[in-house]
């Protein structure tokens, strides 16, 4: 199953690739990864979407979980959230198929953000479907370069995502255990 | 990111205010946190520390001296640390330069972590203007130990050098302890700064789950649940782990099982969290544990697992695993719960603050389990451990059967890894935790020389032994010479099989008596004349069965460093053996230990058992 991780770190060096390092030492790919400072600049912000084993995910959130330079970790896949990223495509325009392109570019809402004599340079956010049908009706006409920001999310309605103590905290990250407790599978070892 | 002095002016650190270099710093958070004994190595990257700690011990009375101890290689100084550490409890310390010496010390490194050992590792690094260049004695240390330490600091801002190093404590010895790795590149450790003589780093997740951790309280509504399994259960079983030592909690596990009357299995790590001497003790469960132990575990209808995991030398076919038993776990670690074993009920906390809450909990609890101790007791008495008691060879178990005779479980034991290591663990007897070290996760040959010049240095009055094999003490053989150059009174005791036993056990089980690159016998080594050549006062080598008390009595006796070899049977198999993968039924016992038949199976499901 696809999950979308976020996890909320002291803002040092080291830090992603220790968290890299519990997907890459279980053989799971990081398929996007996003990381900037949040409000409070000691602190980063690090979201990730993996797909795997549901089970040995929860293991990998809880591992992250152990982290020293771990503060906060939230998995969105179960819960209510709004997700988004962000597209850049340098596709060709001409005179000929400016008109066309446009009309792409204004159905999903996007804007050119550069000119040339015969490319547009688009931008469109979105969640990663709607970003997956954007390029597909651009192919056509001809992509020169496509660069995504890989995925953010955040919880609807009150609950957020917060180093901080005082600030609301995040859903049910205990269910999640009692949840694992009842069903631990039971892989053999060999 | 130093957090503001706290302290009141009247708790002001001495030193406080002065000016002093980046490894004079080090040194004294390092004398601040009580360490009386520095294992290491020196060389370029790492000299200015080196010189702190010279010119400390000059300014300081013997007394107070931070003692260096020079091993052969890196490696044995991080074992030497893990075994102060394993012995002692509080955190053992090790300070090598960069390169080499540090990439040295990741196997150690990983050894602690996978025994949760707490252990600080100081590593000195090529100046902060040459690294990334491939300089001299340069490696990637922070990227190659993130990979195995608990955490590792690298510090590039000089201002931080001394709150890093109280952290470093504070991480290695809190929560589930492990080891930390601060790498300090030597114009760090040069450069001049403001000692606070306070203050850490601001580690918020670690510290804001450290507090939950810390403040646990058994929710009544656990304890209920809890209680109504044990309750429920007719024939209900402790399998204590490293947890319980790490934890400081052997009284309260000797407390809950008194009170409760319920017997008590360990892991390899767990041994000496029960005295095993004791009524409710049935020693060691797994893949070499006692026949009754694991008979025990199959009987059982209520398994309460206490700092163990459930790990595959335990719990090798994970379905058949106490296979008719509800679970309990309690772990300090959440990752641990669930991960190998769906369980009934959990609760995360440490061990000693989690069995003194149940103990409490429990105190209007009455039920009357009598009849199942009985019933393990019966086990213990009709299927003990046993050997070749006939055969001309020394044999490695009654090697180690008359030694447990001489210490009665009062020695600290530490092992190299194999079978020597497995049979320490089942015929030798061990009344207090922190008296059985070894390596148990990882399973590191060589362990076991370095690990007990550690624990004697921690507990200098106490006879400590190192039980090694030819194999493991070869890894490490260059330690030798550091015992008798400190004069360390530990005792060597190595069993020569010739060979890697445990290795061969399978070859001969596994592998059609193929022993690919496990047999010794024309290796030349006479370890005898090493350990006269390294200085051993007492040296003597046993090959036959009558002069072995003798030299036992002897060798423990002995007032400083002994070493005994001891020639052993090549061909011997520890046993009871469940086999890789496999499940507790299909125990192996082996020609000497008696089984249990079909018979006694069905006797005892028509005793309800």
């Amino acid at each position: 199953m696809r999950h979308i991780i976020s996890v909320l770190v002291e803002n040092e060096f080291g830090v992603l690739a220790r968290i890299a390092g519990l997907f890459s030492g279980r053989g799971f790919n990081i398929e996007s990864l996003c990381v900037a400072p949040t409000t409070d600049p000691t602190v980063s912000r690090i979201t990730l979407v993996t797909s795997g084993d549901d089970r040995v995910l929860e293991q990998i959130n809880k591992h992250l979980n152990k982290l020293v330079n771990v503060i906060k970790v939230s998995d969105f896949s179960t819960v209510d959230h709004v997700e988004r990223e962000l597209v850049l495509v340098k596709v060709t325009a001409d005179a000929k198929t400016r008109g066309e392109v446009l009309s792409v570019v204004n159905i999903f809402r996007g804007k050119v953000v550069d000119v040339s004599s015969e490319s547009y340079v688009v931008e469109v956010t979105g969640t990663e479907d709607k970003i997956g049908a954007f390029i597909k009706l651009l192919r056509p006409f001809g992509i020169r370069e496509v660069v995504r920001t890989g995925v953010v999310a955040m919880f609807r309605g009150s609950p957020v995502l917060a180093a901080a103590a005082d600030e609301a905290p995040a859903p049910d990250p205990e269910g999640q255990e009692g949840r694992l407790a009842r069903e631990g599978s039971e892989a053999d070892f060999v | 990111m130093t957090s503001l002095p706290e302290a009141k002016r009247a708790e002001r650190h001495p030193l406080a205010g002065t000016t002093m270099t980046g490894a004079d710093m080090i040194v004294q958070v390092l004398a601040d946190e009580g360490v009386n004994t520095v294992f290491g190595y020196s060389g370029g990257a790492i000299l200015p520390t080196y010189d702190a700690i010279f010119r400390y011990n000059a300014a300081h009375t013997k007394d107070e001296e931070m003692r260096l101890v020079v091993p052969a290689t890196e490696q044995g100084a991080g074992f030497m640390a893990a075994g102060y550490a394993r012995a002692s409890g509080k955190v053992g310390v090790f300070v090598v330069t960069s390169g080499p010496g540090a990439t040295n010390c990741v196997t150690p490194i990983r050894d602690c972590h996978a025994d949760s050992v707490p252990v600080v590792l100081i590593c000195g690094q090529v100046p902060r203007a040459a690294m990334g260049t491939d300089a001299f004695q340069e490696a990637p240390v922070f990227n190659i130990m993130s990979a195995c330490a608990k955490h590792v600091f690298l510090v590039t801002d000089e201002t931080k050098i001394e709150a890093t190093m109280r952290s470093a404590f504070e991480l290695a010895r809190s929560g589930r302890p492990g080891p930390v790795v601060v790498d300090v590149p030597r114009d760090v450790q040069l450069s001049q700064g403001l000692f606070q003589g306070v203050g850490q780093l601001q580690l918020r997740g670690y510290d804001e789950r450290q507090r939950a951790l810390n403040h646990a309280a058994l929710p009544d509504g656990t304890a209920k649940d809890f209680f109504r399994l044990l309750g429920d259960s007719e024939r209900p079983l402790i399998y204590a782990g490293g947890g319980v030592i790490n934890g400081e909690a052997a009284s309260e596990l000797r407390a809950f099982a008194q009170r409760f009357n319920v017997p008590v299995v360990t892991t390899l790590l767990g041994i000496g969290a029960m005295d095993t001497t004791s009524e409710l003790s049935l020693h060691m469960l797994g893949m070499h544990g006692t026949a009754y132990a694991n008979y025990a575990v199959e009987d059982c209808d209520f398994l309460f697992a206490v700092g163990s995991r459930f790990d595959d030398r335990v719990a090798g076919k994970v379905k058949e695993f106490a296979p008719g038993a509800k679970i309990a776990h309690l772990d300090v670690d959440a990752s641990e719960i669930g991960k190998v074993k769906g369980v009934d009920w959990a609760y995360v906390v440490d061990a000693k603050r989690g069995l003194a809450q149940l103990t409490r909990a429990g105190k209007g609890f009455r039920k009357d389990f009598s009849r199942w101790v009985k019933h393990v007791h019966d086990l213990k008495s009709q299927h003990p451990l046993n050997f070749n008691r006939e055969s001309p060879l020394v044999q490695s178990e009654e090697v180690l059967a008359v030694l447990n005779e001489i210490t009665k479980g009062d020695a600290i034991v530490s092992t190299g890894v194999g079978q020597h290591q497995m049979w320490a663990a089942q015929y030798l007897d061990f009344r207090s935790p922190r008296t059985f070290l070894t390596s148990g996760s990882m399973g590191t040959m060589g362990f076991g020389l370095p690990a007990a010049i550690g624990a004697q240095l921690a507990n200098p009055g106490k006879l400590v032994i190192d039980v090694d094999g030819d194999g493991s003490i070869r890894m490490n053989l260059g330690e030798l010479e550091t015992l008798t150059t400190y004069d360390i009174p530990v005792k060597v005791l190595l069993l020569n099989n010739y060979g890697d036993g445990m290795v061969r056990q399978w070859q001969d089980l596994f592998y059609a008596n193929r022993y690919s690159g496990s047999d010794k016998t024309l290796h030349k080594k006479d370890f005898v004349r090493a350990a006269e050549a390294d200085g051993f006062g007492f040296v003597r080598r046993v090959t036959t069965r009558d002069e072995l008390r003798g030299a036992l009595e002897e060798f423990v006796k002995y007032d400083g460093p002994a070493f005994l070899e001891v020639i052993t049977d090549q061909n011997a198999h520890v046993y009871p053996m469940i086999g890789p993968g496999m499940g507790y039924k299909d125990m192996i016992t082996g020609k000497y230990i008696t089984p249990r038949t079909e018979k006694d199976v069905a006797v005892d499901k028509n005793a309800g058992f």
